[in-house]
């Protein structure tokens, strides 16, 4: 494989994991559900999509790359539906809100 | 190859963090949340050991399905209210924490001081293989070479749902709690995944002869798609098992005994499988029980009935 190429590919994977790393932090760090969910879907989302980015590079291949991209955009839905339920319920439980809680 | 064994180390010793984890904690949700983590690191390891029939099996099986089945009984035994403490018992704990600690050293020590045997099974697994019109030795095990206990895991499951009909009783079919389809995004999801878990457990299914898939994946994903359709209430559970679903719940089984006794009368060893045809037959048959049977299981139903039939 080209050297140049192969260092893209780790680049790329590299990059994805401090998204998810990011998105960890987040989670474990803000204050409320909606923020933490807020934290957690986008970074994720873009961690996954640098991810499979670099393990496209990195596969050389056509096919591979296209299942890389459907697992990509099913976890997008997946993530995106799941933390709309979990936010929605939260909501409807009347979780508090971090922000507003901080402005009485 | 030396980040390899660090990524294995790693995992094996999570492993044992989140497996102690498991067994100790206190707060029933999150004990069942880790277990399925454990799941999926379990199916990781598969992965990472070369087997990736039971990585497949492992995840669908034994981190989703189990996992949405520990999920709603949790939701009907009522726990909404604050997290009960555990009561234990730190007697019995160590008992069963010697005899096992004894059984895995046991197995521990007397793994390590076996030597290959040159003429083990596997071998001629692989060797008769070409002849069964396979091309995946875990299919060849799973059918032919082993397939009376494929057959009596179908009858397992069988006797696992009517043990389930007979705890249930006389009683309505359990209020699964379901999201309206109607609430945003839910519709569309079940619009976009339904197909692809249709299309994904159908090429599981016919890749299982060359490939790493088979029933047991196949009717694990198929059982993801009916899940999903019993919570969005697009599927509903009844009270009577109509004979269209006593038919697809024994159809596996009964695929097993219909070939075989047929092989039996056409004049070859009773059990074999006379060809591919056999092997397509019987894997579409268990596939449809396996997925109808968990469905079932997972809606505490007798039936199921499409939403306004």
């Amino acid at each position: 494989m080209n050297g140049a190429v192969e260092t893209l590919g780790l680049a790329l994977v590299i990059a994805g994991c401090v998204f998810y790393a990011a998105g960890t932090i987040g989670l474990l760090r803000f204050p409320d559900v909606y923020s933490r969910l807020h934290a957690l879907t986008k970074a994720d989302n873009q961690g996954l999509l640098l991810v499979c980015l670099g393990l496209a590079v990195l596969a050389g291949s056509a096919r591979v790359a296209f299942l890389l991209i459907v697992v990509w955009s099913v976890g997008l839905v997946a993530a995106a539906v799941s933390a709309h339920l979990i936010a929605r319920h939260a909501r409807h439980a009347g979780e508090p809100h971090a922000s507003r809680e901080a402005e009485r | 190859m030396t980040v390899g064994i660090v990524v294995d180390m790693m995992l094996g010793l999570a492993l044992v963090a989140l497996s102690l984890r498991v067994v100790t904690g206190t707060a029933l949700f999150r004990d069942i949340v880790l277990f399925i983590l454990f799941g999926l690191l379990v199916a990781l390891s598969w992965a990472r050991l070369g087997a990736p029939d039971l990585a497949l099996a492992e995840a669908a099986i034994g981190a989703g399905l189990t996992g949405a089945l520990m999920l709603m009984a949790y939701r009907s035994i009522g726990t909404d209210t604050e997290e009960r403490p555990v009561r234990r018992r730190p007697a019995v704990a160590l008992v069963v924490a010697v005899l096992t600690g004894s059984l895995v050293a046991v197995i521990g020590l007397a793994a390590l001081g076996i030597e290959r045997v040159p003429d083990a099974a596997g071998d001629a697994v692989l060797e008769a293989l070409p002849g069964t019109g396979l091309r995946n030795a875990v299919t060849g095990v799973l059918l032919v070479f082993r397939g009376l206990d494929t057959m009596l895991e179908m009858a397992v499951l069988l006797v696992a749902l009517l043990g389930a009909w007979t705890v249930l009783g006389d009683a309505r079919p359990g209020r699964v709690h379901r999201v309206d389809r109607r609430t945003p995004l839910v519709g569309s999801l079940l619009t976009v995944v339904a197909p692809i878990t249709l299309l994904v457990a159908v090429h599981l299914l016919l890749a299982g002869t060359d490939a790493p898939g088979g029933a047991f994946q196949a009717g694990a994903v198929l059982t993801g798609c009916g899940v999903l359709m019993v919570l969005t209430g697009t599927l509903r559970p009844t009270a009577v098992a109509g004979f269209a679903t006593r038919l697809l719940v024994v159809a596996g089984l009964a695929a097993f005994v219909l070939v075989g006794a047929g092989a039996g009368f056409a004049g070859h060893a009773p059990m074999t499988l006379t060809g591919t045809w056999a092997v397509y037959l019987i894997e579409t048959a268990m596939m449809l029980s396996i997925a109808l049977t968990m469905t079932l299981l997972f809606a505490r139903a007798r039936g199921l009935r499409g939403e306004g039939s």
